[in-house]
C-alpha cells in the first residue's frame, strides 16, 4: 500500500496519506510530512538514531491527527532533528501515545510552518483509510 | 463548483455571488477582478473558500476577495470579512498563521544613478547583517520580560532600545503598537518559538528588496510621501515568524472545541471561530494583538540593520545614506475598526487575509501629515518584476471596509515552479537583466519565480479602476535578498 501521495495546492503543500488502520494512518502521515520536508529523500543525517516519546490529546480522530503532526514539527524545530520511523502505542478518539525514532540534522531546505484542518476528514475507503491534509509552509 | 454563470457582474471589476447560491451563506460573496483574473480564480478552490466565509456568523454587508485571490486553507488569500457583534466572530484563519505578515517600506535621498556602482556591496551587506533562511536565529537576545515587553509594546519597545525613531512609529499602521495585546494569552510554545528569531527575515516568500522608484502616477501625492523618481528605497516583507504561527495554530485548535460550544456549523474546520465578545474571542484577540506586536517589532529591528547596512556600503560615497520611513502596514490582521454601514457608523471586527488596509483621506487613526491624503499602501510583486504604492481612498472606505490588495498572488504551485525553474538559472537571468540577488537557497529562490504569480500590474489595475486604492509609484527591484 502506498504511504502518501502529494497532491498539487497553489501556495502551500498538500497530501493524501493512506493506512490498512488508523494507527498506519497516522504513522504515514508523519512520514510523509519528513518526507516532503526533504524533497523525496532523506534529509542529511549525521548521527545514531534517537528516541522520542510522544503524548497528545484531541477532541476527535482530526485534531488528534492534527496535534500528532504539530507536535512531531515542533520536535523537529526545537532539537534539529528529523525523523523516519513512528510507532503508535495507543490511539483513542482522545488520547495519541507514540515513540519516534530519528536524528539529528544539518540542513532543512524547507520546512513545515503548521497543519491545518482545511478539509480535514478521515475517511475509511475499500483498502483502509485515508487523509487529505493542508500544510502551511 | 463554482462557474463564471454564478456570478451577477456588478460593474466592470465586480462580480457578486448571490446568498441564494448555497443554503449555509449568511451574505453575498464579492470578488473584485478583471474577467480575466476571474478566469484565473475560476483555476482553483479559491472561489469556494470565498463562498464558504461568507457562512461566518455576524458578517456584515458580504464577504469579499481582492483580484490577487489564490488557494489558501480556510480564507481564501486576498480574502476580507467584517462581523459585528454580538454573534459576530473572529476566526484565526481569517489571519492567518504568519500574524501581521506585511510590508515596509523605506526611502532614501539618493538615486539609483548615484549607487549603481555599489549595489554589490550594499547587497552583501544586507545579506550579512540581517539573518534570514530556515531556522535563522536574531542578534537581539531577550529575556522572558523582555520578550513579554516586545509581545505588549511592539515598535514602541524598539524605540525604547535604540532600534527605532518617533517618526518611524508615526508612520507605522497602528503606531507599531496593536492595543490590547497581552503576553499572557500567548503559549509558552509561541515565546519559544519567538525568542530567538527577532530581527530575522525567515524564508519562503519574505524578502528585503533594495528598488528604484521607476514611474509615479501622482505626483502630488508621491512628493507628499516623500518620493522622487529614480529614487532608491527599500521594501521589507515578513511577518511574525515561529511567534504568529504557533499562536494561530494553538487558537485553531482551541477554537475546535469552542464551536461545538457556540453551536457553530461551518463549511471547514479551518474556518473556527468564537463571538469576539466570548472569553475565547477575546483572549485570541489578545494574543493576536501581542503576535502583531512582535511583526511590527520585528521589521523595525530589520529596518534598524538596514540603517546600518546602507551607512556601511555607501559612506564616503554619497551625500546622505540615511532612510527615513515611508510606511509599514499589515495584510493579515483582524482589527476592530468602525465604518460607516447603512447611514450607520458601527464597529465591527475586519480580518484580512492577503489583504491591506487602505484608510482613505479624513481618517482620523492616520498621523497629522498623512491625514488629508490617506493611507499609503505599499504592495510587493513578485521577485524581479515590479511592485508598487497605493494611497487608501474614500471608495475603499464604502466599498470594501477600507481594504485592498495585497501582491501578485500566486498562480502555480510551488512544486511546479521548482520544477519549471532553476534558482541558479533564475538567479542569473536576473544578474543579467541588472538585478543583484543574494539568496541562501536555490530551491527556494525557484519556488518565488515570477512564472508563479500573477501580474501584479493587472491586480494594481483593477483596485485602481474600481478605486479601493490609487496608484502613486510603481518600483522596479535593484537587488533581491531571501533567505
Amino acid at each position: 500500500m502506498k504511504r502518501f501521495e502529494e497532491i498539487p495546492h497553489t501556495a502551500d503543500w498538500s497530501f493524501r496519506a493512506f493506512g490498512k488502520d488508523l494507527r498506519d494512518l497516522f504513522e504515514n502521515a508523519a512520514f510523509a510530512i519528513f518526507a516532503m520536508e526533504g524533497g523525496g529523500t532523506p534529509s542529511k543525517v549525521t548521527e545514531r538514531e534517537s528516541t522520542r516519546k510522544v503524548d497528545v490529546n484531541g477532541i476527535d480522530y482530526e485534531s488528534l491527527l492534527v496535534n500528532w503532526l504539530t507536535e512531531l514539527l515542533w520536535l523537529q524545530e526545537s532539537n534539529h532533528e528529523t525523523y523516519h520511523r513512528f510507532q503508535i502505542d495507543s490511539l483513542s478518539l482522545t488520547e495519541l501515545r507514540a515513540q519516534i525514532f530519528g536524528a539529528p540534522i544539518t540542513q532543512l531546505d524547507k520546512i513545515i510552518k503548521a497543519v491545518t484542518y482545511h478539509n480535514l476528514k478521515i475517511e475509511q475507503t475499500m483498502d483502509g483509510w485515508e487523509v487529505i491534509v493542508v500544510v502551511d509552509v | 463548483m463554482i462557474t463564471k454563470q454564478n456570478f451577477e457582474r456588478i460593474s466592470d471589476d465586480v462580480w457578486q455571488i448571490p446568498q441564494s447560491f448555497r443554503y449555509d451563506m449568511r451574505a453575498p460573496a464579492r470578488l473584485y477582478a478583471s474577467e480575466d483574473l476571474l478566469e484565473d480564480a475560476l483555476q482553483d478552490d479559491s472561489l469556494n473558500q470565498l463562498v464558504n466565509t461568507a457562512t461566518l456568523p455576524g458578517i456584515v454587508k458580504y464577504a469579499i476577495a481582492m483580484p490577487d485571490i489564490h488557494q489558501g486553507y480556510g480564507f481564501p488569500i486576498g480574502g476580507v470579512v467584517a462581523t459585528q457583534g454580538p454573534d459576530g466572530v473572529i476566526s484565526p484563519g481569517g489571519v492567518g498563521y504568519d500574524i501581521n505578515c506585511g510590508v515596509r517600506l523605506l526611502a532614501s535621498h539618493v538615486s539609483a544613478d548615484e549607487v549603481k556602482s555599489y549595489i554589490k556591496d550594499l547587497a552583501t551587506a544586507l545579506y550579512k547583517n540581517c539573518p534570514s533562511g530556515v531556522g535563522s536565529e536574531g542578534k537581539v537576545a531577550l529575556n522572558a520580560k523582555q520578550l513579554d515587553d516586545v509581545l505588549e509594546n511592539g515598535a514602541e519597545w524598539a524605540r525604547k532600545n535604540g532600534y527605532a525613531r518617533k517618526e518611524d512609529l508615526q508612520r507605522t499602521e497602528e503606531y507599531g503598537r496593536m492595543p490590547g495585546a497581552d503576553a499572557n494569552a500567548v503559549s509558552k510554545r509561541a515565546k519559544d518559538r519567538g525568542r530567538d528569531q527577532l530581527g530575522t527575515l525567515g524564508a519562503g516568500n519574505h524578502f528585503i528588496e533594495v528598488d528604484r522608484v521607476a514611474e509615479i502616477f501622482n505626483a502630488a501625492v508621491a512628493d507628499a510621501l516623500g518620493l522622487f523618481p529614480d529614487q532608491v528605497v527599500v521594501q521589507i516583507h515578513c511577518g511574525s515568524r515561529g511567534l504568529g504561527h504557533q499562536v494561530c495554530t494553538d487558537y485553531v485548535n482551541d477554537f475546535q472545541r469552542a464551536v461545538r460550544e457556540f453551536k457553530i456549523d461551518l463549511p471547514d474546520r479551518e474556518l473556527v471561530c468564537a463571538p469576539l465578545s466570548s472569553p475565547e474571542g477575546q483572549q485570541y484577540f489578545k494574543a493576536m494583538a501581542a503576535a502583531a506586536n512582535f511583526a511590527f517589532a520585528n521589521r523595525q529591528v530589520l529596518a534598524h540593520l538596514i540603517r546600518r547596512s546602507f551607512e556601511q556600503a555607501l559612506a564616503g560615497h554619497v551625500n546622505d545614506c540615511d532612510l527615513h520611513q515611508i510606511y509599514d502596514i499589515a495584510h493579515n490582521m483582524a482589527k476592530l475598526e468602525e465604518h460607516d454601514i447603512d447611514g450607520k457608523r458601527i464597529q465591527v471586527c475586519v480580518h484580512r487575509k492577503g489583504a491591506t488596509r487602505a484608510f482613505g483621506p479624513g481618517s482620523h487613526v492616520l498621523p497629522d501629515d498623512l491625514r488629508t491624503i490617506g493611507q499609503p499602501v505599499l504592495i510587493p510583486g513578485s521577485m524581479g518584476t515590479a511592485s508598487y504604492v497605493l494611497i487608501g481612498t474614500v471608495g475603499s472606505m464604502a466599498q470594501t471596509f477600507g481594504s485592498t490588495c495585497h501582491g501578485a498572488g500566486r498562480v502555480m504551485s510551488r512544486s511546479r515552479a521548482k520544477k519549471q525553474v532553476r534558482g541558479e538559472q533564475l538567479r542569473d537571468e536576473l544578474a543579467s537583466r541588472g538585478i543583484v540577488v543574494r539568496a541562501g537557497s536555490m530551491p527556494g529562490l525557484a519556488e518565488e519565480a515570477p512564472q508563479a504569480y500573477k501580474d501584479v500590474s493587472r491586480v494594481v489595475d483593477v483596485v485602481h479602476r474600481a478605486g479601493i486604492g490609487r496608484k502613486v509609484a510603481r518600483l522596479e527591484p535593484l537587488a533581491v535578498i531571501k533567505g
